[in-house]
């Protein structure tokens, strides 16, 4: 089915689930555009979050508590033997 | 255990690759740059705490030694946040790392002496011989002098990673003791579970101090220097 506008320059909410993907194959996968999709992601939370007149603690502390879970999938695999064992 | 309790201070790489460059570039995040006058409140919180900070340790500094500011407030800066950022669960510490400790200490102890060395070459050379020694003492404290200055860097480094890292083992230590104290007496348990938060709010002050005496004692290599 043919939309108006071009699919490649709509938002994702935009996107029909039939065109998602054509829509994710058009996506900019080049290092410049990687860099440009993370520096739009930054400052999209930046500016919600923390660059506002009355930011609180929870603008940092998502991020802190983002690093935590990082760190704990990545560190996943040796945490699975030191469940509840008599002997560690 | 003994692999599970020193395998948290392991350099964390996925699949090879080495995040541990990304884990030392995090705090960076915390820190935005100010583009404003008047900036959101964490902003302010950081000008405020730099500017207190900065105050106080170059106050000593004479204005060839206040040309070295920017380099101490970054290393407070950046000492200070790794070290509170290691205190999460499950997160890496690189300042547990005695290589990196060593390659923010040698370069800098080097820099402030290299500096007196080629500015002040009489002065720098004097500081090995304190004022009024009795004479015949004369060439073994020449010697002593030598070895407590090239010891400088190293106890530098070390002091920074032995105290980062036994912090960290007597938590990891003493909340497996509570844990497996559970099941055998409760009271004891808990005892050790009040220990455990003493140590908690001791590391968290340890962070911040080793931080600041790392950046003192540099400030003061480069106070002898400059």
């Amino acid at each position: 089915m043919a939309s108006s506008i071009p699919v490649k320059e709509k938002k994702l909410m935009e996107v029909k689930v039939g065109e998602l993907p054509g829509w994710i194959l058009m996506r900019d996968f080049t290092p410049k555009g990687i860099a440009g999709a993370f520096q739009r992601g930054y400052y999209r939370y930046y500016n919600k979050y923390i660059n506002v007149k009355e930011g609180g603690v929870a603008g940092i502390s998502m991020v802190l508590v983002a690093y935590v879970l990082f760190n704990y999938c990545h560190s996943y695999k040796e945490l699975t033997h030191e469940r509840l064992h008599k002997y560690h | 255990m003994n692999e599970n309790l020193f395998a948290s201070f392991a350099a964390p790489s996925m699949m090879g690759l080495p995040i541990v460059v990304l884990i030392v570039m995090f705090p960076s995040v915390l820190f935005p740059t100010p583009s404003r006058l008047i900036n959101n409140r964490l902003i302010s919180i950081q000008q405020w705490l730099i500017q207190l900070t900065s105050k106080q340790m170059l106050a000593i500094h004479n204005q060839k030694g206040r040309t070295w500011a920017l380099m101490l407030m970054s290393l407070i800066l950046f000492i200070g946040s790794t070290n509170l950022l290691g205190l999460l669960p499950h997160s890496f510490t690189p300042t547990t790392q005695l290589s990196m400790n060593l390659g923010m200490a040698i370069p800098l102890w080097a820099g402030t002496v290299i500096t007196g060395f080629r500015y002040k070459t009489k002065v720098s050379l004097a500081h090995f011989l304190p004022q009024g020694t009795p004479l015949p003492l004369i060439p073994m404290l020449v010697v002593i002098e030598t070895i407590s200055l090239l010891i400088q860097p190293m106890a530098l480094a070390v002091r920074l990673t032995a105290n980062i890292t036994a912090g960290h083992l007597l938590i990891h230590l003493i909340g497996g003791a509570t844990l497996a104290l559970i099941n055998i007496s409760v009271t004891t348990a808990f005892i050790t579970f009040i220990i455990l938060i003493l140590l908690t709010i001791l590391e968290f002050a340890v962070a911040l101090i080793q931080a600041y005496v790392f950046t003192l004692l540099v400030s003061l290599y480069l106070h002898d220097n400059t």
